[in-house]
């Protein structure tokens, strides 16, 4: 989206459509906000900026340097959010601890937030919006095996599938298993493996399923 | 368990475990005004206005009919402004003019 140097509107041309209620009413409701010094003019233009600055492509990054280097894996698990933060820079703009879950032999880590959409949002972006819908959010604590496989998902039955309900404070990022066949990739080339869906644990990540972001 | 325990036992939001359909694999570019009420939750949130978990207790107090009918980013909007309402930091008066404004500045009426 092309950013705007000011926050005001322009009147619409004749060729977009009206703004409907909702907009308006977000409109008016920042513009109140700004007129009573609650917040200030540039700053939603600035949070939509970091918006736009976090994607899976970040969270892939962690994902291949947990891959590469144990040492950092270990701490990862350790401390989510404090790694990320001084090892990648990545800002935790919101007020939320991030935990890593790592997928292994035995365990396959799947998230979720039945109650609403909490995501690990500085490290991965906005969710989907299956991620954020009835279905996901009804279904994955219930029939987890059945929900994966809608995405083409088979856990083996004796692997432990796990979910975790994401909340207000507390956000999870999975830590999928690296794929055989990797031995020689660089961790820039195993990044590239790594989707979001992996991250949230509906897929595997697999030398077929590059990431295509 | 009868049917008005059900409704106190389960709020709006609290689906977890319940049947549901098949899962739909959707996702959608947010508009500009979605991500600018996206924005805004941050915002909010940064200056200890409204917190995540404010905003989700009011999503669940829209009731079952606001939460099923207005879309994911029209809810947010909606609570922002009836929680800044309680907060007494706006009053639905403000906001109403505010929006005749606004919807007359897009008609590119003047601004009484």
């Amino acid at each position: 989206m092309a950013t705007h140097d000011h926050d005001h509107e322009h009147p619409k041309s004749a060729d977009e459509p009206a703004p409907g209620y909702y907009e308006i009413m977000e409109t008016a409701l920042r513009e109140l906000l700004i007129d009573k010094k609650l917040i200030g003019p540039g700053e939603i233009r600035r949070q939509i900026e970091v918006l736009d600055s976090r994607t899976p492509a970040l969270g892939a990054k962690v994902v291949a340097r947990a891959w590469v280097d144990p040492e950092f894996r270990a701490r990862l698990l350790a401390n989510g959010r404090a790694v990320c933060e001084s090892d990648f820079g990545i800002s935790f703009y919101d007020d939320t601890q991030l935990i890593v879950l790592e997928n292994t032999e035995k365990i396959h880590n799947v998230i979720v937030c039945t109650l609403c959409s909490c995501y690990p949002r500085p490290v991965l972006g906005l969710p989907p919006d299956w991620y954020k819908a009835k279905e996901y959010r009804a279904r994955a604590v219930k029939e987890p095996r059945a929900v994966l496989s809608e995405f083409g998902t088979d856990i083996p039955e004796d692997v432990e599938v796990r979910i975790s309900d994401s909340t207000a404070m507390v956000r999870y990022l999975v830590l999928p298993q690296r794929p055989a066949g990797t031995g020689n990739s660089t961790e820039e080339q195993l990044a590239a493996l790594v989707t979001r869906d992996a991250m949230i644990g509906v897929v595997k990540v697999n030398l077929e399923n590059r990431n295509t972001l | 368990m009868n049917q008005t325990e059900a409704l106190v036992k389960r709020l709006p939001n609290d689906i977890g475990g319940l049947p549901a359909d098949r899962i739909q694999q959707t996702d959608h570019q947010l508009l500009p005004w979605e991500k600018r009420c996206h924005a805004l939750a941050d915002v909010l949130d940064f200056h200890k206005i409204i917190n995540t978990e404010e905003k989700r207790r009011g999503v669940e107090q829209l009731g079952g009919e606001m939460v099923g009918k207005l879309t994911y980013y029209e809810r947010w909007i909606v609570v922002f402004a009836f929680i800044l309402f309680e907060k007494g930091i706006l009053t639905p008066d403000e906001l109403a003019q505010k929006m005749k404004q606004v919807e007359a500045r897009n008609n590119g009426q003047a601004i009484t």
